[in-house]
Parts: C-alpha cells; structure tokens; sequence
C-alpha cells in the first residue's frame, strides 16, 4: 500500500516530553519576567527608618496602586503587590494574553505564532482574496485598547492592517528590473529565430496578478464600534514633555504583525509597541518598507491616552525617499556602516523627508 | 579520531575554528563538489531537507530525529547560512560530512548561497564579528559557486531549492548550465534557485518586476517531459514544515523550526524510501535556555524602553 500523502506523523495525543517542555518553558518565562526584588527596602523602611532605606524609599516613590492587573497567575509587582507584569498561562499551545486596568481602561495583548496552512488558506481565498500574502503572518498577534463605559476600543491587527494593502500595482519595481525583464526579451528573440520551441510568450513577462508586493499599508488600528469617533485636528500634538518623564513603565509589549523580506530585496514590516504608565499609554505602530536601491518608506501611528482626562491624540507621519538619498545622509553623518543604518527604522525615519502628517483626537 | 572527526566534534558544539583549518575544508570541498553534476545523482532511501539558515542546534536535532549520516543519506536544498547566529558552523558543518561521508551527503545551492545575498542578510556580518576579517566568508563564497544546481533520485524525484525554469524545460538542460560562477541576476541559473509555485494559468512575471511564478500546468509539463513524478524544493517558509501541492506533484520542505527564533513554526524532512513512498519527520526548535537558564541561543530579547 502507498502512503503518498499520507497526513503528518504526528501522534494524536500530547505526549508527556511536550507537556513537561510546555511546563518547563511556562516556568521560565515567568521566572525571566520576574523584578528583582530588592534585598531590603520596600517593608525595612517602617521597622528600621536608617539612612540606607530612606535612600531606597527615594528610588521606589510610593505608586498609587490603582492599576489592576487581569492575569491572576502572574508574578506580582513589587511595587503594589498586584500582577502587571505580561506573563504567558500554563496551557498548551502556550498562549501569552496579558492585560492591565487603570480607571476604566483595559489594555491587552496577545502573541502567537505565524499563521499556519490552513488559516493562510483562509485569509489568501476569503478574508484577503486577491493578494499574495506576505511570508510571514503573525495573524493571532493584537494590542488592544478598551474603555466599556465609553463603549470605545482600538485594536492593531495584522488581519486589518492587510486589508489596506492595495489591490494594484504599485509601480514599485526591484532594482534590476529592467535588466531582467530585457534579458529575458532577448532569450525569446533568440529562440524565436532559432524556430526553437519555447514555452515563454512575451505575454508571460506581463504581471498578471496585481497587487501592491511592498505591503504598504496605511493602517491606523480597527475602531469599535466602526464609525470613527476620531476628528481632525492637526494643530494638536503629542506632549512630548509628558512622555519624555520616565514615570514607571506598568505594562510592555512590542510585537510584529506582519514581516516580508521581499524575495531579498529589502524588508517590509509592520510592528507595533506599546508602554502603560500610570497616567497615561503611548502606542507606535510602525511600518517600514525597504526596497534595496529604490526606496524607503516609513509610516509611523502614534495613539496616546491620558487616562484621567479620557483624552485620545492619534498622530500619524509618512516618510519617503529615494534609497540613494538617504544613504547620501549616512555617508555625510560619516559612521561605518551604511547598510546597518538602512536596517534600522528609527535612523530612516529621522533621515527621511517627512511627506504627510496628520493628527487626530477623541475628547469624549 | 581523524582530524575532520575532531573538526566535527568542535563543530557541534558551536566552537571557533582556526581560520586555516577553514580554508584547507573548502579548498578540499570544492575539489569534491568540482566532479559533481549540476544535477547529481542520489539513490534511494534519501532524506530531503529544506532551509537551515544558520540553526546550528536545529539542524543537529534534525540530524538526531533523521537518522545520523552514520546511517542516513541526504540532500540539503540549499540555504545553509544567513538569518540565523550559527551561519558558519551549520555551512562547514555540512562540509565536514560532505567529505567525511561523500556519498552519504548532497549539497544543492540556494539563493542565499550568494556573495551579494550574504552582505546583507547575515553570514558576512557573522564572519567578520568571529574573526575580525572577512577571509573566511570569502573562502565560503568560493564554496558556494561549485554547489550543485539540483538532484534527481531513482530518476523519479527532482530536487532543486526554489523551482522551474522556462528556459530549461528538462534535466538535461539543466545539466549543461555553467554553474560554477556567482548566481547572475537573469537567466535559467537563476530561476531555479529563485522562482516560486503559486495558482497562476501559466509562467507570469512577479509583481516585483523580476523572477517567475509557475503554477500547476507548468509542474505537470516538467514531470511529463522528464518522467519524474515529483518536484521537491525549499525556499519558502510553511508553518507545518512542509506544504504538497497540485495533486502532489510539488512538495516544499522547510527545515528550520522557529525560523529566525521568532515564527513559531516546526520544521520538516521528507524520506523517501526505495518505493519512492513518502514519509515526513516533524521537529520543533531547540529551546533558547538550558535547564538552569543559561542562553543556548542568544535571543534578541525585546527590551522595556521609553519610545516616542
């Protein structure tokens, strides 16, 4: 008997290694995420108020401990005793959700591995029909920002933010396009006179199926309820004076939604982070797009949240420029590695020309 | 204990290797890989393993859950360095088999095999942070040029890293290429280490304005023509490790679990037996700590800062 296609040999049970690895891996991620709890301070200092705690109660200022934290298996804050720090549950496939409330916010986010066959096949045929999906999906992945009581909440997705990928070409070509694309003519020419079967028609050097390959996508995050509650304003700003003050970071995570790497021929990446303090949050989704020698691309959304006013500011730049320019830059700035700059986003986007900007804000 | 078994032994343990030992495994390597076909060929029972990119540790489990080259015959698809910390150690490590065990070993280029690619996607910046120098990559580079373009098993099975070519419809085609040069932009060399299957009618342009789509008319033409009944090839990551397609006639063999330490993803070998039956072995990646939590793998871990 032929087993040719035979499904994949895996048991159907979970067997014990993988469950004692699941376990293993469980208690390492909480032991890594764990504060050093400093030896003495936060209880000496009210049975021995000596020089030494007084100095430690000046670089731990008591919190007001308003925060909560939504996963009660979670290692707790030194600070408050209550669990803040993203920690992952016991349970199998190992899943990573964690969430913290402050007044009548609730932030949380999740991770998860890339996509598998059969949800690919699901976005490519139904959810994301007509485009090629890029190579990696991080589908699962979200951040997302919630207030019940003012029925309004903001989530980052990978699913919507490649819902705006453009189903058209973009005109954007790789580098040595044209050599390829000629080389090719000429083969056909050639086999042409030789009366030579060939299986290549000019035709099969016209692009057939259109869609934006860069993923540039111009995503700002997935409202509900749907209609948009943001208004245009773009005198506002972020205050910068307020987020530049290190005020304890209470709830962290940085996630990538999607990633391509373009057949080699650059990167496009949509990756998103947040930081919860205890006022206010500050989320950046950055997507940046490198086309080697052609173009850069970075389109960055900043969402800010003061918690106390229930004030919302969405600040959203696009950056662009020719590949050679801004190499130009980093030749002037005179460091060593040219191609490491242009594989750093955040040295694009201060040396790329800005060429939109615009803001938004909710006051509810 | 011969020397190329004292080079392997440091090798699995990720330990420097003097920069002239390097030097005399590739010269050695490439006399071997000189007398090989650009499409070798490979009797059966075989394994085929896909991408590897620098998992040193991964592709240790591999060899651990396949069988061991001390029992087992493969051929790698290509894609040995880049991405991954250990580009070095996996590539010389393949070598080291290679010429330790010539028949028990088939190594086939892949794209990343490349002096351009390697610039930018890691094993140059590897080389030159473990030596100061970049003689050793250079050495590599010279590796790579003799690769073989493919592999064809019981003339049943063709084996190639990315896919078809419409310049060269069968084997034999192939086997005329003048392979042993960098991998040129345009051209049949080219295709077969870049072009990717997709649900298209017939050869299309990719959007990306260079490199061919093929699709199941095109698959079928190619077994026809040669008389094999399948097309095994690497390239592009599949979360289950391996991914079949049009009724069976192509299959992709992913080989590097948890692929740049992040994706999640396990990996595949496929083994083909003398009955040319089918049969995947699935593994997950080595964990990035050891039981006291000391970094096997040195993860990129995401640190807590103040962004603007």
């Amino acid at each position: 008997m032929s087993r040719r296609n035979s499904p994949p040999l895996r048991s159907s049970g979970i067997n014990t290694i993988q469950l004692n690895a699941a376990r293993e891996m469980h208690a390492r991620t909480v032991r890594a995420r764990r504060m050093p709890i400093p030896t003495s301070g936060i209880t000496a200092p009210s049975i021995l108020p000596t020089a030494t705690t007084t100095a430690t109660n000046t670089v731990l200022p008591a919190m007001p401990a308003r925060h909560i934290c939504n996963n009660p298996n979670n290692p707790p804050c030194v600070h408050c005793g209550s669990v803040i720090i993203p920690s992952p549950q016991a349970t199998l496939p190992l899943e990573d959700n964690p969430s913290i409330t402050i007044n009548d916010w609730t932030i949380s986010s999740r991770k998860k591995p890339i996509l598998n066959s059969q949800e690919l096949d699901l976005w490519e045929n139904e959810k994301l029909k007509g485009l090629t999906l890029p190579e990696m999906i991080f589908g699962n992945n979200y951040i997302r920002i919630e207030n019940p009581k003012l029925d309004w909440s903001i989530e980052f997705n990978a699913l919507d933010a490649l819902r705006n990928v453009q189903l058209q070409d973009s005109g954007i070509r790789v580098a040595y396009s044209s050599d390829w694309i000629n080389s090719k003519r000429r083969q056909n020419s050639a086999n042409a006179a030789q009366r030579y079967a060939n299986d290549v028609s000019d035709d099969s050097l016209n692009i057939i199926h259109k869609y934006d390959w860069t993923y540039t996508t111009r995503y700002r995050g997935t409202e509900n309820p749907p209609a948009s509650r943001f208004r245009l304003d773009n005198d506002q700003t972020l205050p910068l004076d307020k987020l530049a003050v290190h005020d304890k970071i209470l709830f962290y995570d940085d996630m990538i939604l999607f990633e391509d790497e373009l057949a080699d021929n650059g990167i496009s990446i949509l990756n998103v982070k947040i930081r919860v303090m205890n006022e206010r949050l500050l989320l950046l989704s950055r997507f940046f797009l490198r086309v080697d020698d052609v173009l850069v691309r970075v389109y960055d959304t900043r969402l800010y949240v003061e918690f106390d006013e229930n004030k919302v500011i969405r600040e959203s730049k696009e950056f662009e420029g020719k590949y050679q320019d801004v190499l130009a830059k980093h030749r002037l700035s005179q460091s060593h590695d040219p191609k490491a700059a242009l594989r750093d986003s955040s040295w694009v986007a201060q040396n790329t020309p800005m060429v939109k900007r615009e803001c938004e804000i909710i006051e509810f | 204990m011969t020397d190329l078994d004292k080079i392997i032994a440091s090798l699995r343990e990720g330990k420097h290797i003097p920069e002239e030992t390097v030097f005399k495994l590739c010269l050695n390597s490439q006399e071997l890989l000189m007398n090989e076909g650009n499409v070798t060929h490979v009797d059966t029972p075989v394994t085929i393993c896909g991408d590897i990119h620098g998992q040193l540790h991964d592709l240790l489990t591999l060899f651990e859950k396949s069988g061991g080259v001390e029992k087992t015959r493969y051929i790698f698809l290509g894609d040995f360095v880049d991405r991954g910390f250990y580009s070095l150690e996996s590539f010389l490590l393949l070598l080291c088999y290679k010429l330790r065990y010539p028949d028990r070993i088939t190594l086939i280029r892949g794209n990343h095999e490349t002096r351009q690619i390697t610039k930018v996607y890691g094993f140059y910046d590897e080389v030159v942070r473990k030596y100061g120098s970049s003689n050793v990559w250079r050495y590599c580079c010279e590796v790579f040029d003799y690769l073989s373009l493919g592999a064809i098993i019981n003339n049943s099975i063709f084996c190639v890293h990315g896919g078809l070519s419409p310049d060269m419809t069968t084997v034999d085609e192939i086997r005329t290429i003048d392979r042993k040069q960098e991998v040129p932009h345009e051209g049949a060399m080219c295709d077969l280490l870049w072009s990717d299957p997709e649900d298209v009618d017939t050869w299309s342009l990719s959007p990306r304005g260079a490199g061919f789509l093929f699709g199941k008319r095109e698959v079928d033409q190619f077994l026809e023509k040669n008389g094999v009944e399948l097309i095994a090839r690497a390239h592009q990551l599949v979360m289950e490790g391996y991914k079949e397609m049009f009724d069976g006639g192509l299959v992709t063999v992913w080989s590097a679990p948890n692929y740049c330490y992040r994706c999640g993803n396990v990996a595949a070998v496929l083994k083909i037996d003398d009955d040319l039956n089918r049969e995947y072995t699935i593994f997950e990646a080595v964990q990035a700590q050891n039981e006291v939590g000391n970094a096997i793998i040195p993860t990129k871990k995401s640190q807590m800062d103040y962004f603007l």
